[in-house]
């Protein structure tokens, strides 16, 4: 029973992080149609945008988050302005490949940039913990779980109350209509793209607290992402938190009961299952 | 000729192309026997995931699950049975995955776009970290796999395998279930409503796909000697040969190989002279490819109004 205490809270404080994953990918997908392969490598961006900024100038990792999601947003708006808008309306295996192929190669810089060795972060707060009753909460993912659920909340408030948020939101249910009553399409698919990158710079940087750092840990971030989604349901706010907690409790169970080297196997079915069962997740609608 | 064949002169060609590579062990062996290899290994991939994703429009990101089959299946043969010969392993390889292609196939190919392309990734990653788990495959640490004394048998396998694969292709095309498999990626609706049974057909185009990159697989774990999970579901062998489809030609007889010629040539040029940061190379030839060759080097052959043509065909996707 205690341990199943402890795992409920690793997988909730875990699953906060993967919410944040999860968002940025679940808005580029639901709002454009495109699966961003590319996702991993913006996380791994904000993760060494966060660690330069603690090995030379010592910025606590909380305050370089902002900064992160500023630099990866215009990176991802340039992106997507200039080179995935180019290709939008291909089959989707054009767009995939594209993502794939960007994906590649902003791997491939880093690695020239800063090796291939693992690096990491270590604040003063790093080791402390606090106990409730027999479970333990390391601080850092407690903070960690609070500013994922300030970064959902503002973003939820950023499409249902903003002026651009509502054009992001009529764009995503017809795009011509849209286009009629003046929304700028090219520039908006930009807009959402660069959201989606610098949540995933945002949610590098809460990584970079709690894992180690090399040029390719965002890659399974990719599919971590895609399971969330596709449990919650695609192209909301919800349905990204909902999925990346049910997400992280999940994997935290299958470390513990199924076996620590098959916790994504365990993952992979119940997202098989998912989709053929309930393809539109626990909160999508039916029209999905 | 023509029709879902494609190009007529190109199939030519590539068919010359193809008898050309059957002699390279006679004339040089070593390197450039293992390069040719490479060049038939990728094009048999590429004209597995063809079948599905080209004809049938079914993208699949994890094509490479068969090959691991495949390499498996031949790795199993030497470890617990003392076999080593290629077709024996290549008929069990084939076997098995088509087994594992029709069962998976039935529930998978009930979805679509992007699902099913994400789904059949989980399924090859999923299959990697089980078989990572089971000893009798020798779990992480992999298996020994004894090769012939006669090395270039290994040449000759692949190339009937990649030979067998393109004349399946073809026929393929020339065939009613050519007709069905199109019919499916043009309008799925449609085609039920005019009498072809999908989920059938689906799996059937699954099933072939399964078979070659099986076959690919089998040749490969007896040349290479050993085989572990990251070697036998190795992203490389994963994405390239979707890459290589799209570069010769979604969709086409010759395109897989035209493909799979241009893009090792491409490759082992940029891996001899910047070893350091090929995969950074790669990736910018992908995107370059995607961008502007979004329908292959073959349909650019069938553009219609000269170079305007095909500077219109640039921006046809665009915003």
């Amino acid at each position: 029973m205690e341990l199943f205490a402890q795992d409920l809270v690793n997988g909730i404080l875990a699953g906060g992080i993967f919410a944040v994953v999860a968002l940025g990918f679940s808005l580029v997908w639901g709002i454009m149609n495109i699966i961003n392969l590319a996702h991993g490598a913006y996380i791994m961006m904000g993760a060494y945008t966060s660690y330069v900024l603690f090995s030379t100038w010592h910025l606590d990792p909380f305050l370089s988050l902002p900064l992160a999601f500023g630099l990866l947003y215009f990176f991802g708006y340039g992106v997507q302005r200039f080179v995935i808008n180019y290709v939008v309306r291909a089959p989707l295996l054009t767009p995939f490949l594209l993502t794939f192929g960007l994906s590649l190669l902003i791997v491939n810089v880093a690695l020239f940039i800063f090796h291939g060795d693992t690096k990491g972060i270590t604040t003063q707060y790093s080791g402390s913990n606090i106990s409730i009753g027999t479970v333990t909460i390391a601080w850092t993912k407690l903070w960690t779980l609070v500013v994922a659920l300030i970064i959902t909340t503002g973003m939820q408030a950023f499409l249902t109350a903003s002026r651009t948020g509502r054009a992001i939101r009529a764009m995503a249910l017809d795009i011509d209509a849209a286009q009629l009553a003046g929304v700028r399409v090219s520039h908006l698919y930009a807009v959402v793209y660069g959201l989606g990158a610098g949540l995933a710079g945002a949610a590098g940087v809460l990584i970079s607290l709690s894992y180690s750092l090399q040029p390719s840990m965002g890659d399974p971030f990719v599919i971590t992402a895609f399971v969330c989604c596709v449990l919650g349901g695609l192209g909301t706010v919800q349905g990204a938190l909902v999925g990346g907690l049910l997400y992280g409790v999940l994997e935290a169970f299958g470390s513990q009961y199924v076996g620590t080297g098959l916790q994504d196997a365990v993952a992979l079915v119940v997202l098989l299952l998912v989709l053929i069962i309930r393809p539109r997740g626990i909160l999508g609608k039916a029209t999905a | 000729m023509g029709g879902l064949s494609g190009n007529a002169t190109a199939l030519r060609v590539t068919v010359a192309i193809l008898i050309l590579l059957a002699f390279v062990p006679l004339l040089h062996s070593g390197y450039d026997e293992n390069l040719g290899r490479s060049v038939l290994m990728f094009a048999t991939l590429s004209f597995g995931w063809n079948i599905l994703g080209g004809y049938t429009g079914y993208v699949s990101f994890g094509n490479v699950v068969f090959f691991g089959i495949g390499t498996y299946t031949s790795a199993a043969l030497w470890q617990h049975w003392h076999q080593q010969s290629i077709p024996l392993a290549i008929g069990c390889a084939v076997v098995v995955a088509v087994a594992f292609a029709i069962v998976l196939g039935i529930p998978i190919l009930r979805l679509r776009g992007h699902y099913f392309a994400i789904a059949t990734l989980g399924i090859a990653l999923a299959t990697e970290e089980i078989v990572a788990n089971i000893d009798w495959l020798g779990a992480g640490s992999g298996q020994a796999v004894r090769p012939l004394e006669a090395f270039s048998s290994y040449y000759f396998a692949m190339w009937a395998v990649c030979a067998a694969s393109m004349l399946v292709t073809y026929l393929i095309t020339r065939s009613k279930l050519g007709y069905a498999f199109v019919a499916i990626r043009e309008n799925e609706e449609a085609a039920a409503v005019l009498g072809v049974d999908a989920t059938r057909y689906k799996v059937i185009a699954w099933a072939i796909s399964a078979a070659m990159a099986a076959a690919a697989g089998a040749v490969f774990a007896g040349a290479n000697g050993f085989i572990d999970p990251p070697t036998a579901f190795a992203t490389d062998d994963n994405v390239f040969p979707i890459v290589m489809a799209l570069l010769g030609g979604v969709g086409t007889v010759a395109g897989p190989l035209i493909g799979a010629l241009i893009l090792t040539a491409i490759n082992e040029t940029l891996w001899s002279h910047f070893p350091q940061i090929h995969t950074l190379f790669f990736g910018a030839v992908i995107v370059l490819v995607v961008l502007f060759l979004p329908r292959g080097l073959l349909w650019l052959m069938n553009t219609r109004g000269g170079w305007r043509g095909v500077v219109a065909a640039f921006g046809a996707y665009r915003l």
